[in-house]
Protein backbone atom coordinates (compact mmCIF):
# COMPACT_ATOMS: atom_id res chain seq x y z
CA UNK A 1 0.00 0.00 0.00
CA UNK A 2 1.75 3.09 -1.28
CA UNK A 3 0.62 6.62 -1.63
CA UNK A 4 2.10 6.31 -4.89
CA UNK A 5 -0.33 4.21 -6.15
CA UNK A 6 -3.04 6.53 -5.56
CA UNK A 7 -1.47 8.90 -7.45
CA UNK A 8 -1.18 7.11 -10.26
CA UNK A 9 -4.88 6.56 -9.73
CA UNK A 10 -5.68 10.45 -9.68
CA UNK A 11 -3.46 10.67 -12.59
CA UNK A 12 -5.51 7.91 -14.55
CA UNK A 13 -8.83 9.30 -13.28
CA UNK A 14 -7.73 12.86 -14.49
CA UNK A 15 -7.00 11.57 -18.22
CA UNK A 16 -10.66 9.48 -18.06
CA UNK A 17 -12.42 12.88 -16.64
CA UNK A 18 -10.33 15.14 -19.16
CA UNK A 19 -10.89 12.88 -22.08
CA UNK A 20 -14.66 12.05 -21.80
CA UNK A 21 -15.17 15.29 -21.49
CA UNK A 22 -13.03 16.69 -23.95
CA UNK A 23 -15.45 14.07 -26.43
CA UNK A 24 -18.40 15.45 -24.64
CA UNK A 25 -17.63 18.93 -25.47
CA UNK A 26 -16.52 17.93 -29.30
CA UNK A 27 -19.62 16.33 -29.67
CA UNK A 28 -21.39 19.65 -28.73
CA UNK A 29 -20.00 21.30 -31.80
CA UNK A 30 -21.71 19.15 -34.21
CA UNK A 31 -24.64 21.56 -35.63
CA UNK A 32 -21.05 23.97 -35.85
CA UNK A 33 -19.42 21.35 -38.75
CA UNK A 34 -20.44 20.79 -42.04
CA UNK A 35 -20.72 17.63 -43.89
CA UNK A 36 -17.23 17.66 -44.98
CA UNK A 37 -15.52 18.02 -41.53
CA UNK A 38 -18.16 16.09 -39.56
CA UNK A 39 -16.44 12.54 -40.04
CA UNK A 40 -13.51 13.83 -39.37
CA UNK A 41 -14.80 14.97 -35.69
CA UNK A 42 -16.60 11.79 -35.37
CA UNK A 43 -13.48 9.81 -34.74
CA UNK A 44 -11.85 12.09 -32.76
CA UNK A 45 -14.72 12.15 -30.47
CA UNK A 46 -14.36 8.05 -30.53
CA UNK A 47 -10.44 8.74 -30.24
CA UNK A 48 -11.06 10.42 -27.44
CA UNK A 49 -13.38 8.14 -25.84
CA UNK A 50 -11.03 5.04 -26.52
CA UNK A 51 -9.03 7.21 -24.63
CA UNK A 52 -11.11 7.89 -21.72
CA UNK A 53 -12.25 4.11 -21.85
CA UNK A 54 -8.50 3.08 -21.79
CA UNK A 55 -7.82 5.01 -18.35
CA UNK A 56 -10.86 4.21 -16.23
CA UNK A 57 -10.62 0.55 -15.82
CA UNK A 58 -6.49 1.63 -15.57
CA UNK A 59 -8.01 3.78 -12.37
CA UNK A 60 -9.67 0.82 -10.75
CA UNK A 61 -6.52 -1.11 -11.77
CA UNK A 62 -4.67 0.97 -9.62
CA UNK A 63 -6.64 1.19 -6.43
CA UNK A 64 -6.99 -2.40 -6.50
CA UNK A 65 -3.24 -2.72 -6.86
CA UNK A 66 -3.20 -0.01 -3.54
CA UNK A 67 -6.02 -2.62 -1.74
CA UNK A 68 -3.78 -5.64 -2.97
CA UNK A 69 -6.51 -7.26 -4.83
CA UNK A 70 -4.59 -8.43 -7.62
CA UNK A 71 -8.04 -10.49 -9.60
CA UNK A 72 -9.95 -7.63 -10.30
CA UNK A 73 -5.99 -5.85 -10.55
CA UNK A 74 -5.76 -8.63 -14.45
CA UNK A 75 -9.24 -8.38 -14.90
CA UNK A 76 -9.23 -4.67 -15.33
CA UNK A 77 -5.90 -4.75 -17.28
CA UNK A 78 -7.65 -7.38 -19.50
CA UNK A 79 -10.96 -4.71 -19.97
CA UNK A 80 -8.25 -1.75 -20.71
CA UNK A 81 -6.79 -3.73 -23.38
CA UNK A 82 -10.04 -3.91 -25.80
CA UNK A 83 -10.64 -0.17 -26.11
CA UNK A 84 -6.72 0.42 -26.40
CA UNK A 85 -6.74 -2.15 -28.65
CA UNK A 86 -8.50 -0.12 -31.58
CA UNK A 87 -7.15 3.32 -30.51
CA UNK A 88 -5.28 3.71 -33.78
CA UNK A 89 -8.51 2.82 -35.80
CA UNK A 90 -10.10 6.41 -35.71
CA UNK A 91 -6.55 7.99 -35.83
CA UNK A 92 -6.07 6.79 -38.82
CA UNK A 93 -9.11 7.49 -40.31
CA UNK A 94 -8.83 10.89 -38.82
CA UNK A 95 -5.72 11.76 -40.70
CA UNK A 96 -5.82 9.16 -44.07
CA UNK A 97 -9.71 11.27 -44.14
CA UNK A 98 -8.09 14.83 -43.50
CA UNK A 99 -5.45 14.38 -46.30
CA UNK A 100 -7.22 11.87 -48.74
CA UNK A 101 -10.91 13.55 -48.49
CA UNK A 102 -12.42 9.96 -49.44
CA UNK A 103 -14.74 8.71 -46.94
CA UNK A 104 -14.78 5.29 -48.21
CA UNK A 105 -10.88 4.60 -49.02
CA UNK A 106 -10.70 6.01 -44.97
CA UNK A 107 -13.02 3.46 -43.65
CA UNK A 108 -11.10 0.69 -45.62
CA UNK A 109 -7.70 1.55 -44.42
CA UNK A 110 -8.83 1.83 -40.89
CA UNK A 111 -10.51 -1.71 -41.33
CA UNK A 112 -6.67 -2.70 -41.18
CA UNK A 113 -6.43 -1.52 -38.18
CA UNK A 114 -9.52 -3.15 -36.42
CA UNK A 115 -7.83 -6.55 -37.72
CA UNK A 116 -4.36 -5.44 -36.26
CA UNK A 117 -6.30 -4.43 -32.52
CA UNK A 118 -8.33 -7.75 -32.90
CA UNK A 119 -5.25 -10.08 -33.76
CA UNK A 120 -3.05 -8.19 -30.82
CA UNK A 121 -6.14 -8.58 -28.61
CA UNK A 122 -6.43 -12.46 -29.45
CA UNK A 123 -3.02 -13.06 -28.88
CA UNK A 124 -3.09 -11.18 -25.53
CA UNK A 125 -5.77 -13.05 -24.39
CA UNK A 126 -4.58 -16.39 -25.74
CA UNK A 127 -0.74 -16.32 -24.27
CA UNK A 128 -1.64 -14.16 -21.20
CA UNK A 129 0.12 -11.77 -19.33
CA UNK A 130 2.43 -11.99 -16.58
CA UNK A 131 1.93 -11.03 -13.51
CA UNK A 132 0.76 -7.98 -11.30
CA UNK A 133 4.33 -6.74 -10.30
CA UNK A 134 3.39 -4.35 -7.98
CA UNK A 135 5.65 -1.23 -6.77
CA UNK A 136 5.65 1.61 -5.10
CA UNK A 137 4.09 3.67 -8.10
CA UNK A 138 2.20 1.49 -10.02
CA UNK A 139 1.33 -1.94 -11.07
CA UNK A 140 2.77 -3.80 -14.10
CA UNK A 141 1.83 -6.72 -16.38
CA UNK A 142 4.16 -8.23 -18.92
CA UNK A 143 2.72 -9.41 -22.27
CA UNK A 144 3.96 -12.98 -23.02
CA UNK A 145 4.02 -12.99 -26.54
CA UNK A 146 6.25 -11.77 -28.57
CA UNK A 147 3.91 -11.43 -31.78
CA UNK A 148 1.54 -9.26 -29.95
CA UNK A 149 4.14 -6.83 -28.78
CA UNK A 150 5.65 -6.90 -32.56
CA UNK A 151 1.61 -6.02 -33.71
CA UNK A 152 1.46 -3.62 -31.53
CA UNK A 153 4.37 -2.16 -32.24
CA UNK A 154 4.26 -1.72 -35.98
CA UNK A 155 0.76 -2.34 -36.72
CA UNK A 156 -0.56 0.26 -33.45
CA UNK A 157 2.43 2.74 -32.89
CA UNK A 158 4.69 3.03 -36.12
CA UNK A 159 2.61 3.50 -38.98
CA UNK A 160 -0.21 5.93 -37.09
CA UNK A 161 2.57 7.92 -35.70
CA UNK A 162 4.09 7.78 -39.21
CA UNK A 163 0.48 9.28 -40.51
CA UNK A 164 0.70 12.19 -37.85
CA UNK A 165 4.27 12.90 -38.41
CA UNK A 166 3.25 13.18 -42.64
CA UNK A 167 -0.02 15.74 -41.81
CA UNK A 168 2.25 17.98 -39.34
CA UNK A 169 4.72 18.22 -41.90
CA UNK A 170 2.30 18.74 -45.15
CA UNK A 171 1.16 21.51 -42.62
CA UNK A 172 4.21 23.15 -41.32
CA UNK A 173 5.30 23.15 -45.22
CA UNK A 174 2.76 25.35 -46.15
CA UNK A 175 2.64 29.24 -45.86
CA UNK A 176 -0.95 30.03 -43.79
CA UNK A 177 -1.98 32.18 -41.21
CA UNK A 178 -0.90 32.13 -37.98
CA UNK A 179 -4.21 30.98 -36.47
CA UNK A 180 -5.03 27.88 -38.93
CA UNK A 181 -1.47 26.95 -38.37
CA UNK A 182 -2.25 26.81 -34.35
CA UNK A 183 -5.64 25.76 -35.03
CA UNK A 184 -4.41 22.48 -37.27
CA UNK A 185 -1.06 21.69 -35.55
CA UNK A 186 -1.87 21.95 -31.91
CA UNK A 187 -4.64 19.51 -32.02
CA UNK A 188 -2.10 16.65 -34.07
CA UNK A 189 0.89 17.55 -31.77
CA UNK A 190 -1.59 16.73 -28.54
CA UNK A 191 -2.78 13.86 -30.39
CA UNK A 192 0.42 12.12 -31.19
CA UNK A 193 1.39 12.94 -27.44
CA UNK A 194 -1.41 11.11 -25.84
CA UNK A 195 -1.00 8.18 -28.34
CA UNK A 196 2.46 8.04 -28.05
CA UNK A 197 2.73 8.09 -24.51
CA UNK A 198 -0.57 5.57 -24.15
CA UNK A 199 1.62 2.79 -26.16
CA UNK A 200 4.78 3.39 -23.95
CA UNK A 201 2.68 3.10 -20.46
CA UNK A 202 1.10 0.14 -22.05
CA UNK A 203 4.59 -1.58 -23.05
CA UNK A 204 7.21 -0.28 -20.62
CA UNK A 205 8.73 -2.79 -17.59
CA UNK A 206 9.91 0.42 -15.85
CA UNK A 207 7.16 1.97 -13.15
CA UNK A 208 8.75 5.63 -13.06
CA UNK A 209 8.27 5.42 -16.91
CA UNK A 210 4.62 4.31 -16.93
CA UNK A 211 3.82 6.81 -14.17
CA UNK A 212 5.82 9.82 -16.49
CA UNK A 213 4.17 8.50 -19.86
CA UNK A 214 0.63 9.11 -17.87
CA UNK A 215 1.66 12.18 -16.82
CA UNK A 216 2.50 13.27 -20.73
CA UNK A 217 -0.72 11.60 -21.40
CA UNK A 218 -2.40 13.99 -19.22
CA UNK A 219 -0.73 16.68 -20.51
CA UNK A 220 -1.47 15.89 -24.15
CA UNK A 221 -5.03 15.92 -22.93
CA UNK A 222 -5.11 19.30 -21.84
CA UNK A 223 -3.01 20.22 -24.84
CA UNK A 224 -5.89 19.18 -27.10
CA UNK A 225 -8.15 21.31 -24.87
CA UNK A 226 -5.97 24.33 -25.46
CA UNK A 227 -5.56 23.79 -29.29
CA UNK A 228 -9.56 23.89 -29.20
CA UNK A 229 -10.52 26.59 -26.32
CA UNK A 230 -7.14 28.41 -26.36
CA UNK A 231 -7.34 31.42 -23.46
CA UNK A 232 -7.66 34.72 -24.40
CA UNK A 233 -3.71 35.25 -22.88
CA UNK A 234 -2.39 32.74 -24.84
CA UNK A 235 -3.76 33.91 -27.89
CA UNK A 236 -2.57 37.10 -27.10
CA UNK A 237 1.00 35.97 -27.06
CA UNK A 238 1.19 33.72 -30.17
CA UNK A 239 -0.53 36.79 -31.96
CA UNK A 240 -3.61 34.85 -32.82
CA UNK A 241 -6.42 36.34 -31.23
CA UNK A 242 -9.30 36.90 -33.94
CA UNK A 243 -9.83 40.73 -33.73
CA UNK A 244 -12.91 41.94 -33.03
CA UNK A 245 -14.26 43.91 -35.77
CA UNK A 246 -17.42 45.72 -37.00
CA UNK A 247 -17.79 47.16 -40.86
CA UNK A 248 -17.59 51.47 -41.27
CA UNK A 249 -20.43 51.87 -42.22
CA UNK A 250 -20.03 55.42 -43.31
CA UNK A 251 -17.84 54.48 -46.52
CA UNK A 252 -18.21 57.43 -48.74
CA UNK A 253 -15.67 59.83 -46.52
CA UNK A 254 -12.53 59.89 -48.12
CA UNK A 255 -9.65 58.20 -46.18
CA UNK A 256 -7.05 60.82 -44.58
CA UNK A 257 -3.08 60.67 -43.66
CA UNK A 258 -3.16 61.78 -40.49
CA UNK A 259 0.38 63.07 -40.27
CA UNK A 260 -0.71 65.96 -43.35
CA UNK A 261 -2.44 69.08 -41.16
CA UNK A 262 -3.57 70.47 -45.03
CA UNK A 263 -5.32 67.19 -46.01
CA UNK A 264 -7.15 66.89 -42.16
CA UNK A 265 -8.03 70.47 -42.47
CA UNK A 266 -9.68 69.90 -45.96
CA UNK A 267 -11.35 66.26 -45.12
CA UNK A 268 -12.04 67.65 -41.74
CA UNK B 1 7.07 20.31 -75.44
CA UNK B 2 3.19 18.94 -76.52
CA UNK B 3 1.14 19.53 -73.14
CA UNK B 4 -2.17 19.56 -73.26
CA UNK B 5 -3.89 22.68 -71.80
CA UNK B 6 -6.41 22.52 -69.76
CA UNK B 7 -8.62 25.75 -70.26
CA UNK B 8 -11.16 24.96 -67.65
CA UNK B 9 -8.48 25.10 -64.73
CA UNK B 10 -6.70 27.85 -66.59
CA UNK B 11 -9.91 29.34 -66.02
CA UNK B 12 -10.24 28.14 -62.39
CA UNK B 13 -6.68 29.54 -61.63
CA UNK B 14 -7.47 33.11 -62.79
CA UNK B 15 -10.94 33.14 -61.56
CA UNK B 16 -8.71 32.45 -57.96
CA UNK B 17 -6.33 35.13 -58.45
CA UNK B 18 -9.07 37.52 -59.18
CA UNK B 19 -10.55 36.81 -55.89
CA UNK B 20 -7.47 37.85 -54.44
CA UNK B 21 -7.31 41.11 -56.09
CA UNK B 22 -4.50 40.59 -58.90
CA UNK B 23 -6.87 40.71 -62.62
CA UNK B 24 -3.88 41.03 -64.59
CA UNK B 25 -0.90 38.50 -65.10
CA UNK B 26 -1.86 35.53 -63.50
CA UNK B 27 -5.49 36.70 -62.60
CA UNK B 28 -6.23 37.49 -66.87
CA UNK B 29 -7.61 34.10 -68.34
CA UNK B 30 -6.93 36.05 -71.95
CA UNK B 31 -2.65 35.94 -70.69
CA UNK B 32 -2.71 32.90 -69.21
CA UNK B 33 -3.55 30.92 -72.75
CA UNK B 34 -2.08 33.08 -74.73
CA UNK B 35 1.03 32.68 -72.71
CA UNK B 36 0.17 28.83 -72.69
CA UNK B 37 -0.11 28.39 -76.13
CA UNK B 38 2.91 29.95 -76.98
CA UNK B 39 5.26 28.45 -74.90
CA UNK B 40 4.04 25.07 -75.48
CA UNK B 41 5.45 25.69 -79.09
CA UNK B 42 8.74 26.71 -78.05
CA UNK B 43 11.00 27.36 -80.87
CA UNK B 44 8.47 27.03 -83.22
CA UNK B 45 6.07 29.16 -84.75
CA UNK B 46 2.29 29.94 -83.29
CA UNK B 47 -0.18 30.69 -85.39
CA UNK B 48 -2.67 33.17 -84.48
CA UNK B 49 -5.48 30.55 -85.38
CA UNK B 50 -3.97 28.47 -82.70
CA UNK B 51 -4.16 30.79 -79.71
CA UNK B 52 -7.71 31.44 -80.94
CA UNK B 53 -8.94 28.01 -80.45
CA UNK B 54 -8.16 28.37 -76.48
CA UNK B 55 -9.30 31.86 -76.40
CA UNK B 56 -12.43 32.12 -78.60
CA UNK B 57 -14.84 30.89 -75.77
CA UNK B 58 -13.02 34.29 -73.46
CA UNK B 59 -13.04 36.39 -76.03
CA UNK B 60 -13.07 38.32 -79.29
CA UNK B 61 -10.25 38.05 -82.23
CA UNK B 62 -10.07 41.79 -81.99
CA UNK B 63 -8.97 41.80 -78.27
CA UNK B 64 -6.82 39.12 -78.92
CA UNK B 65 -4.59 40.74 -81.61
CA UNK B 66 -4.70 43.84 -79.38
CA UNK B 67 -3.39 42.08 -76.27
CA UNK B 68 -0.60 40.35 -78.49
CA UNK B 69 0.75 43.78 -79.40
CA UNK B 70 -0.10 45.80 -76.53
CA UNK B 71 1.44 43.49 -73.88
CA UNK B 72 3.21 40.56 -75.65
CA UNK B 73 5.21 42.08 -78.28
CA UNK B 74 5.13 45.40 -76.32
CA UNK B 75 7.20 43.49 -73.32
CA UNK B 76 9.35 41.35 -75.50
CA UNK B 77 7.61 38.00 -74.14
CA UNK B 78 6.95 37.28 -78.23
CA UNK B 79 8.36 38.66 -81.63
CA UNK B 80 5.73 38.31 -84.32
CA UNK B 81 7.63 36.45 -87.19
CA UNK B 82 5.27 36.32 -90.33
CA UNK B 83 1.29 37.62 -90.40
CA UNK B 84 -0.31 35.71 -87.87
CA UNK B 85 2.98 34.02 -86.70
CA UNK B 86 4.39 34.89 -83.12
CA UNK B 87 7.05 33.16 -81.56
CA UNK B 88 8.22 32.88 -77.91
CA UNK B 89 11.06 35.36 -76.64
CA UNK B 90 13.49 33.86 -73.52
CA UNK B 91 11.85 36.66 -71.68
CA UNK B 92 8.22 34.86 -72.72
CA UNK B 93 9.59 31.62 -71.15
CA UNK B 94 10.63 33.43 -67.98
CA UNK B 95 6.74 34.20 -68.05
CA UNK B 96 5.18 30.66 -69.01
CA UNK B 97 7.42 29.39 -66.18
CA UNK B 98 5.97 31.55 -63.86
CA UNK B 99 2.74 31.01 -65.34
CA UNK B 100 3.30 27.34 -63.92
CA UNK B 101 4.48 28.31 -60.68
CA UNK B 102 1.04 30.12 -60.55
CA UNK B 103 -1.14 26.91 -61.13
CA UNK B 104 1.16 25.33 -58.44
CA UNK B 105 0.29 27.64 -56.18
CA UNK B 106 -3.18 27.55 -56.74
CA UNK B 107 -2.74 23.72 -56.23
CA UNK B 108 -1.33 23.71 -53.38
CA UNK B 109 -3.35 26.49 -52.20
CA UNK B 110 -6.59 24.42 -52.72
CA UNK B 111 -5.26 21.21 -51.13
CA UNK B 112 -4.17 22.65 -48.08
CA UNK B 113 -7.76 24.55 -47.96
CA UNK B 114 -9.28 21.58 -48.61
CA UNK B 115 -7.41 19.78 -45.47
CA UNK B 116 -8.04 22.63 -43.50
CA UNK B 117 -12.16 22.31 -44.29
CA UNK B 118 -11.89 18.73 -43.15
CA UNK B 119 -10.21 19.40 -39.99
CA UNK B 120 -12.83 19.52 -37.07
Amino acid sequence: MSTGLLLNATICFAITISSFAFAWVLSQSDSQHNKKSRPALWSLITLWLLVGFTYLPTTIRMIAAYIGNQQLDLAMYYMASLPFSFVSVPLVFFILYVIVGDQKISSYISLLFVFFGAAYLILLYSSGVIGPTTTPLTSMFTINSDIAINIYLIGLFVIPTAMIIGLLFLIFLQRMPKRLRYRTALPLVAISFVFDFILTDMITLDDTMQLAARIFVLIGTVQAFLAYFPPMTLQEKLGIKEYEYTLYENDEEADYDEGNAEENDINV
Amino acid sequence: MSEDIDVKLEQKVAEFYQSLGIHQGPGDIQYRLILKVLGKNEGRITEFSEIREYTDMFADKGSIGSKMKTIFQLEGLAEKVKRGGYIITDKGMTAFHFLKDTTAFYKKNKRMGEIIERMP
